[in-house]
């Protein structure tokens, strides 16, 4: 009835048919976990690099190569280690006899979708050298520039901060993260599920089976048009009023960033897009808003002792402030 | 550079020892009794009590201090008190520790300072600077502001003046549980009714383009959307 009255003013069509692809063809091997492809895929589109947590044997790993292999484009992955140095990721200037020049060896970091897996197992020396090319999509190195190339993509995985040789990731990095997943334990009928496809051998000979559904340039333009959808001044003023709400809330030692404010509009666009509208309601940022804080925020000791999660207090921020209607 | 054994040391003569005396004149001299008086009687060498007349604030906090004092002065443990003594002291200087932290408890609440905030390094919270617009859906007359906005032509604000009306509606008949800070959603997902359900799920769809998505619509389509939500309301939808 209500396409009978409005017509889209932006095609999505494109977008809502790869997504579906990517669903359909991911939920082939992963059991479940639809809202966390679905953040993936929102992630993907609002230009944003993803964290995923989780304790190990949930998939993780398998669900972020999955989501690039479903991507045509350069994909490459570190495995980070207590020991591993900047230069292990970003390159380094070796001197080449023939030429008597220095020359520099890209490091993995230079790829479209980088996946680096188990992230907080490098100490925050290691995590530095990722500021800035998370951040400006570029490196300096030796005084030279280097930039990415789009889509440039960072899939992180990690385990919760809790476990045996992790290190907390630093505060300026968490904010460069668009959104942090967190992979729960499957449910009993998952669980059987998991079970009976692999005991049939389904997975894999289904993992090789994923193709790509999207080009570069396909995320490239689907990029440009979910930016260019149309959010309303309210929603802006409600999104401002949350983060704000944030900053001031007494179970919280630091609040949302400007940064994540940005963050939830984008990421409010993309799940807008997903659905097949060209405009973002008060739904859209509400399901964003939980992703994208739950890793910027820091409660305060005693709430963390109470046994207060993030997304318990990013609940009570919402529930303070009124929807726009 | 001793005397070898048996050697005596010399013998040394000194002159006799003379005692002088003091032969000078001793002059008695008095006070000079008319000075003296000049003096008692200028102005700046009376001095008068003056008897000032206290204050009940002030007789108090004297009071107090003495009492004070005297507390202070009975803690000279001097070994013979008794352990009663001992503990009744202890319960005067409890009493005098609550006394104090009460008044200190008053006075930081009177001037705003919060106690438990005051160590962290959160700061205070501060109220949000500005003012909730929204309406509450129970105050507003939809008729008159509906009619307004369509004899002004504004059919986006008619069609959410329809939408408020709707909740309301629902709201008093208990469908649905109003809440400022719920969304459309989760009003379609509170009515039990599958048809009710999908009726009120294409009118927040339509509300949803023109208010959040800002469609333009001309009379025809708000007619359109005006006999929708006119059916729902009846039933008919």
């Amino acid at each position: 009835m209500e396409d009978e009255i409005f017509e889209q003013r932006t095609d999505l069509s494109r977008l809502t048919t790869a997504v579906a692809q990517i669903r359909e063809s991911l939920s082939q091997i992963i059991v479940g976990q639809h809202d966390s492809i679905d953040l993936l895929i929102a992630g993907i589109l609002a230009d944003g690099h993803i964290l995923i947590e989780g304790v190990p044997g949930v998939a993780k790993t398998l669900t972020a190569k999955l989501i690039a292999k479903s991507i045509d484009a350069k994909y490459s992955r570190i495995q980070f280690t207590p020991d591993l140095m900047p230069s292990d990721i970003l390159g380094t200037s070796v001197f080449s006899p023939k030429t008597t020049e220095f020359e520099f060896k890209h490091g993995p970091i230079f790829g479209n979708i980088v996946l680096i897996d188990e992230i907080n197992r490098a100490p925050a020396k290691t995590q530095s050298a990722l500021f800035e090319v998370m951040e400006e999509r570029q490196l300096t190195i030796d005084g030279k520039t280097y930039k990415m190339d789009e889509p440039f993509i960072v899939l992180a995985t990690q385990n919760p901060v809790e476990h045996e040789g992790t290190y907390r990731l630093p505060e300026a990095q968490l904010d460069r993260f668009l959104f942090k997943i967190e992979i729960q334990y499957p449910s009993l009928d998952e669980e059987i599920q998991i079970l009976t496809q692999q005991h049939q051998q389904k997975t894999v000979d289904q993992l090789s089976s994923i193709k790509p559904v999207l080009s570069i340039q396909d995320i490239i333009s689907i990029r440009q048009v979910v930016k260019g959808l149309h959010v309303e001044d309210k929603l802006l003023v409600f999104t401002a009023k949350i983060i704000h709400e944030s900053r001031n809330n007494k179970s919280l030692y630091l609040g949302g960033s400007p940064r994540a404010s940005l963050a939830i509009i984008n990421a409010a666009k993309a799940f807008a897009a997903i659905n097949g509208r060209d405009f973002v309601t008060p739904d859209d940022i509400i399901r964003a808003t939980a992703p994208v804080l739950r890793h910027r925020i820091m409660l305060t000791p005693d709430k963390e002792m109470e046994g207060v999660t993030p997304d318990d207090v990013v609940a009570q921020i919402i529930q303070k402030i009124e929807v726009p209607r | 550079m001793g005397y070898a054994a048996g050697k005596k040391p010399p013998v040394v003569s000194k002159p006799p020892a003379v005692l002088k005396t003091d032969s000078s004149v001793i002059k008695t001299r008095s006070f000079n009794e008319h000075a003296l008086e000049t003096y008692r009687k200028a102005p700046e060498f009376q001095y008068h009590d003056v008897e000032v007349q206290t204050s009940l604030w002030t007789r108090f906090w004297r009071w107090f201090w003495n009492w004070v004092a005297q507390l202070f002065s009975s803690l000279k443990v001097d070994g013979h008190k008794s352990f009663f003594d001992l503990v009744l002291l202890f319960f005067e200087y409890l009493i005098i520790v609550l006394a104090l932290g009460a008044i200190i408890f008053m006075i930081l609440k009177l001037v705003g300072i919060d106690m438990f905030n005051v160590l962290r390094r959160k700061p205070v919270a501060a109220d949000i600077p500005y003012s909730e617009s929204l309406e509450n859906i129970h105050e507003i007359n939809f008729d008159t502001e509906l009619d307004k906005a369509i004899n002004q032509q504004n059919y986006r604000l008619a069609v959410r003046m329809l939408y408020l009306k709707c909740l309301k509606q629902l709201s008093d008949s208990q469908l649905i549980d109003w809440q400022p800070d719920k969304t459309n959603s989760i009003y379609i997902n509170e009515l039990v009714n599958p048809e009710q359900r999908d009726s009120f799920k294409l009118l927040t769809r339509q509300f949803e383009y023109i208010w959040y998505g800002e469609f333009t619509i001309d009379s025809p389509t708000f007619n359109n959307i005006h006999s929708l939500f006119r059916n729902f309301r009846n039933g008919k939808a």
